[in-house]
């Protein structure tokens, strides 16, 4: 006996105004008699707090109390009735967001970052009385942002320039760099749509020590509201290589960074939480002492790194 | 009534029997003189049509018009670039055959050893895929902890386990993508692609490359093939619409372009920059699904690959893009120009690094170049495919290799290789119109890269190809003498000499040559002449000799012997033979300096062969050539000193049978001129008949002997010296006789030559006064009991030599004789034998026994049909010779029945045969 939730769209991505449309599929060995056929569905904000960034370590860690954005809605797609052995398909549709209710939530995008998590499910239940177990199966589907609400493409995407010298680096860089010196140019884009990638060029105009490796990491921040406090941490989403070795200097590179679906969304600023995000432009240089470190934790500057960051707003565009 | 002899008289039966002749205005073997043609026929408006270049195949045999041939590659060019004619699949799949060519090419080029050194990180990849099952997240992070990751230890593998591990990888990675388990098969092809970033043994890279590449494409396709049916099928597998090859963007389907650009995120996600352009590249042709022009991404990775700064590594990765490239329908150029300036960069790079280290770094950076070379001349190769003449100045222009306003090349910066790789690719009319220009972007390219006299020698070589259409030819050739003046390197001097040659003979600067010349001659003097000097040696010599043409003209080049013997070995072996050949091909050798310098290049060409372990057909050539020479020596009337001539040569050329068999060609010739001449000089003509007597017995063979006697028999019969013809007879029937023990079997043609041969030597016979003490059928006799004796004689053949030799006695008996000696000092034997009646009876009795064998004889043939012919042959032999009686009679009615039992009774010479013995 088996029982699933198929997706009308196999990507599984829904506006929050569009019907959620698929089917219910049943295989069974036996016909069963059931109560109802229905699905639940629910949309939360899960916020989790890890002590260490906010220094009171007892009370950090736990939990916060969800926010729910659809409070398990529930619809009967069948009332009681019998379904006969073999495969059944049921097929639903179910509005997401009634225009007559007020949601007290906005439909974000669906995310799942470390302490910020945003997640739909839709769950089937096959109520079959107090003697049996009903058969129940639950899958999430993605919310993305209503269309007509979005802005539109901007022709050009904003663009920082950036310089990156021995100069601009506030923590202790080797000896033989920061005499040397360097230099890397270039510009990057602040704000990015999600559908497109994160564009921009950079040249290493001088180096004294050759280049080992050029990264460009996405970085999320996010914030909690955690009592009277906010509690922001920062992580690692992607690593992306733009120059492996000691390039030539005065050579533009590329920067063009795809965005990972799901693991990014729009900039969010609500009361209780906020997801942001940015980029670091990081140098790595060759050097003895970085062979015996992993070169790709960010958020400690190092004595052969040398990095930049920049914010990085994303927005949903038509 | 016995047997007795026909009477005949030759002569009225000649002029009964010859056809009537009438003299030939024109030879037959001449071409016939073009008619006029009226209407052109439909076969010539065809060719015509063929001619205008439509066609894109060009026969080098046609007449060399330059400008045909270029306006037939332009229109070619335009064929490519309007493919809509062309469909594409052929397109694609001649270009894939190229690009398996080149790829079969390049391992072949560079092959390995049997073990390899990789780094741990590439041996981790290499490892254990099967086992490691965790979601492609875990194992990206599982990356960032990798501390190994910058570890420099080593590890050696055995070729072959790398390979076959690498096939197995293939294997996986099909089986996974058909078992549904598509983040399987994406995760092994990433593994695949970071294989790449290992240049731990930089020899083993080309062929790790073209294993790699192999994959990504075979990935690339499956992604490509997964997509289409996405987009021609839905999700239940019910079919939405057939994609046509030139499909577009718009009619892709969301969940197929969905699909696509989970795809490209998919790789978007990869950390490391090379694996990461490795997998996007094979699947650009899937961009067609999301846009029309996905020239725009090309560009992209064009300048991502810039990041890699290993210069071999971004080479090869190039290479890949060009190839990727043309999966894509349309035909850009821009993105290559990006890619060889920025391969230029890389390069001046390691110049200048190489520059500024040397010594211990140089080694390697050759092998690195080596290794780079193929990419360059593949990416030349495909940039110069689809350009015309407009397009190519512009593109020189973008590459930084044309001349600015300023007419200076201060800031050309172009590279050795680069520069060489597009000398070969630039159309020859381009080349031949900026000759100049390109020559001086030759001279301001030099750096260790690649040679610079190489350059100039391409460039001479491809300026050869069509010479008339060069412009500035004065200006190159004063460019060119100015260049290897300063040249200190002999090598480098014949090279560039060697390749500008035909352009100084054909523009008549003939006044450099003689200080060309000179250069080698002191060069030749000063460097030792290796291999390489050789072959350039040997080039420039073939030129001077096609040139010339006239052996004299030759000769009278500077140093031209002096720098002939500082050669050596095959080149010089091959030089001789050209000399020898031109020197004999415009008739006599008269001159006898140039006599003498023949014979001496003769004989050390004699010597540099080494005859004994020579295939024969290389042993012929050589041998030939030389008795070619000693044939065309004429000292005219100085005869004495020809013979003295012929002495020498024997003396010399011992070893060759073919130039003994010339010496006595010539010699004879020299003793019938004399004859001819009247002037009798009988000592000469009895020197040169010792000569050849002398001479013949050296010859390896005993059929050639045979020959070689019965000719100078001849000759001794035209001059009236019978004794010798006596015993060059004797001779010849002796070497009859030792046929057998000549080496090697005799095939049918030499068995059939021996019997012409002894038929010749019948004829001679007629007019060889007999003796009646020896008996005058001495000789037929001995030659029809070597006959008996000799197991080759094949019954066909002895019919024919029996019934030559029954056609001898008959006309032995005839007075007048058929034919005599034009000497009168040869009695014939109708006066010699006038009434004497011993002679024709020996004749008759020796006739008779020969009749008596001829039936079993021709019984002895297993064939009916030749047996048949056989019996008519000798019926008709026996009808000609002998009168009609009992004897003759009884012989020819069996040879009759014979016939008439083996061939069907209408065969016309049974009948014929049948008429003429039934008439008389």
């Amino acid at each position: 006996m088996s029982i699933e939730i198929k997706l009308s769209r196999f990507n599984r991505i829904y506006r929050s105004n569009e019907p959620l449309e698929g089917k219910i599929i049943m295989k069974l060995t036996s016909s069963i008699s059931f109560q109802s056929i229905r699905l639940t569905v629910s949309g939360t904000v899960s916020l989790q707090v890890r002590g260490g960034s906010a220094g009171v370590v007892e009370s950090f860690y736990g939990v916060i109390k969800p926010i729910p954005i659809v409070r398990n809605k529930i619809f009967e797609i069948q009332s009681s009735g019998k379904i006969g052995s073999g495969t059944t398909e049921i097929p639903f549709s179910v509005t997401l967001k009634d225009p007559k209710e007020e949601n007290r939530e906005k439909f974000y995008e669906t995310y799942h970052g470390s302490n910020v998590n945003i997640q739909y499910l839709v769950t089937v239940d096959v109520v079959r009385g107090y003697l049996h177990k009903s058969l129940s199966a639950t899958m999430e589907f993605i919310i993305g942002s209503e269309k007509n609400n979005l802005p539109l493409k901007p022709v050009s995407p904003e663009m920082v320039f950036f310089y990156i010298t021995q100069d601009t680096q506030k923590h202790l860089l080797l000896p033989e760099l920061k005499s040397g010196g360097f230099r890397v140019t270039g510009k990057i884009c602040t704000q990015c749509s999600l559908s497109d990638p994160i564009v921009g060029e950079l040249t290493v105009e001088a180096s004294a020590i050759p280049v080992q490796s050029i990264d460009i990491h996405i970085l999320r921040v996010e914030s909690i509201l955690f009592g009277e406090k906010i509690v922001t941490e920062s992580s690692l989403i992607q690593t992306t290589q733009i120059a492996d070795g000691d390039v030539c200097r005065s050579m533009k590179l590329p920067i063009y960074v795809i965005l990972p679906r799901l693991l990014t969304c729009p900039t969010i600023f609500a009361g209780p939480f906020s997801v942001e995000f940015k980029v670091t432009i990081m140098i790595t240089f060759q050097s003895e002492l970085s062979k015996r470190h992993s070169p790709y934790d960010p958020k400690t500057p190092r004595q052969w790194l040398a990095m930049e960051s920049v914010p990085l707003e994303l927005v949903r565009t038509k | 009534m016995g047997l007795e002899f026909r009477r005949r008289d030759y002569r009225a039966e000649e002029q009964s029997h010859s056809l009537p002749r009438v003299p030939a205005e024109s030879h037959p073997l001449s071409a016939p003189a073009p008619r006029p043609c009226p209407s052109p026929s439909p076969s010539t408006c065809q060719v015509s049509l063929l001619d205008d270049g439509k066609d894109d195949f060009f026969d080098p045999l046609r007449s060399v018009n330059g400008k045909m041939e270029l306006s037939a590659n332009i229109l070619q060019h335009e064929d490519i670039k309007s493919d809509k004619t062309v469909p594409k699949e052929i397109y694609a799949q001649s270009q894939q055959k190229e690009w398996n060519s080149f790829t079969k090419i390049l391992m072949q080029r560079f092959p390995v050893s049997k073990t390899i050194s990789i780094s741990l990180v590439a041996s981790k990849d290499m490892k254990g895929s099967k086992a490691n099952e965790k979601s492609s997240k875990d194992s990206h992070l599982e990356e960032l902890d990798d501390p190994q990751k910058f570890a420099e230890d080593v590890k050696v593998i055995s070729q072959r386990e790398y390979v076959s591990r690498l096939l197995e990888l293939k294997d996986e990675i099909k089986l996974a993508w058909h078992a549904d388990d598509r983040v399987t098969s994406l995760r092994l092809s990433i593994k695949v692609a970071r294989l790449l970033m290992d240049t731990t043994t930089v020899q083993f890279y080309p062929n790790l490359f073209v294993l790699a590449t192999d994959i990504m494409d075979l990935l690339g396709d499956l992604v490509w093939n997964r997509i289409k049916k996405r987009a021609e099928f839905n999700e239940d597998g019910r079919f939405i619409c057939y994609l046509p090859d030139n499909f577009e963007a718009a009619d892709i389907c969301y969940d197929a372009k969905e699909t696509c650009n989970n795809w490209f995120c998919k790789i978007g996600s990869v950390r490391e920059l090379l694996p990461r352009i490795y997998l996007e590249l094979s699947m650009l042709h899937c961009w067609r699904f999301l846009l029309d022009h996905p020239m725009d991404s090309l560009q992209r990775l064009v300048m991502m690959i810039r990041g890699i700064a290993d210069p071999l590594v971004s080479a090869y990765c190039r290479l890949y893009l060009v190839r990727c490239a043309q999966r894509l329908p349309q035909r850009d150029t821009g993105y290559l120009i990006h890619c060889i300036n920025d391969l230029k960069v890389q390069l001046l790079r390691l110049i200048s690094a190489r520059e500024s280290t040397s010594g211990n770094f140089s080694g390697n950076s050759i092998l690195l170049l080596s290794l780079i070379e193929p990419t360059i001349e593949y990416i030349i190769k495909c940039l110069f495919k689809d350009l015309n003449q407009m397009e190519i100045r512009s593109m020189l222009e973008a590459l930084g290799m044309r001349r600015n306003q300023s007419d200076s090349f201060e800031n050309c910066s172009c590279i050795s290789i680069i520069l060489h790789h597009i000398l070969k690719e630039l159309p020859l009319g381009f080349l031949c119109s900026n000759s100049f220009e390109m020559l001086h972007l030759i001279e301001c390219t030099d750096d260790f890269s690649f040679e610079q006299c190489l350059n100039y020698k391409l460039l001479g070589f491809r300026l050869c190809e069509r010479i008339p259409e060069v412009s500035n030819v004065d200006l190159i050739v004063e460019k060119i003498v100015q260049v290897i003046s300063s040249y200190n390197c002999l090598d480098a001097y014949l090279k560039v000499v060697d390749a500008y040659l035909d352009i100084i003979f054909e523009n008549q600067f003939e006044t450099y040559l003689n200080g060309i010349l000179d250069g080698i001659f002191h060069g030749a003097q000063e460097d030792e002449i290796g291999e390489n000097e050789l072959a350039s040696l040997q080039s420039i010599f073939l030129k001077l000799l096609t040139h010339f043409a006239n052996i004299e003209k030759i000769l009278a080049l500077n140093h031209f012997i002096d720098i002939l013997d500082v050669m050596y070995g095959s080149s010089r072996n091959t030089i001789n033979m050209h000399i020898l050949s031109v020197a004999t091909r415009n008739g006599c050798v008269q001159d006898p300096t140039v006599i003498e310098v023949l014979f001496e290049i003769s004989q050390a060409l004699c010597d540099g062969v080494d005859f004994l372990n020579i295939r024969k057909d290389d042993y012929q050539h050589p041998a030939h050539l030389i008795s070619r020479f000693v044939y065309m020596v004429d000292y005219g009337p100085e005869v004495e000193q020809h013979l003295t001539f012929l002495t020498e040569c024997r003396a010399a050329f011992g070893s060759m049978s073919v130039l003994q068999e010339t010496l006595i060609h010539s010699s004879n010739n020299l003793a019938v001129k004399s004859i001819r001449d009247g002037n009798n000089n009988i000592n000469f003509i009895k020197s040169c008949l010792a000569f050849n007597e002398v001479t013949i017995p050296s010859i390896h063979t005993h059929r050639r002997q045979l020959n070689l006697y019965l000719e100078t028999a001849e000759v001794a019969l035209l001059g009236g010296f019978v004794s010798h013809s006596d015993v060059l007879i004797d001779a010849a029937v002796n070497c009859l006789r030792n046929v057998e023990a000549d080496d090697g079997l005799l095939v049918p043609g030499d068995v059939d030559g021996i019997t012409s041969l002894i038929c010749k030597l019948c004829g001679i016979m007629v007019m060889v006064p007999g003796s009646l003490e020896q008996g005058v059928a001495c000789i037929p006799k001995l030659v029809l009991s070597i006959l008996d004796s000799q197991s080759w004689m094949l019954p066909r053949l002895k019919i024919k030599v029996s019934c030559a030799i029954i056609s001898l006695s008959a006309g032995l008996t005839q007075n007048p004789l058929p034919y005599h000696a034009s000497s009168s000092e040869v009695m014939g034997n109708d006066k010699l034998f006038f009434g004497v009646p011993a002679y024709p009876q020996e004749l008759l009795s020796f006739s008779a026994v020969i009749l008596q064998k001829i039936v079993n004889i021709v019984l002895e043939e297993s064939s009916m049909a030749v047996r048949g012919k056989l019996a008519l042959e000798a019926c008709n032999s026996i009808a000609s010779s002998f009168t009609m009686s009992d004897e003759m009679l009884g012989v020819s009615s069996k040879l009759l029945e014979i016939a008439k039992s083996c061939l069907s009774a209408d065969d016309k010479y049974l009948r014929l045969t049948l008429k003429l013995l039934h008439m008389e």
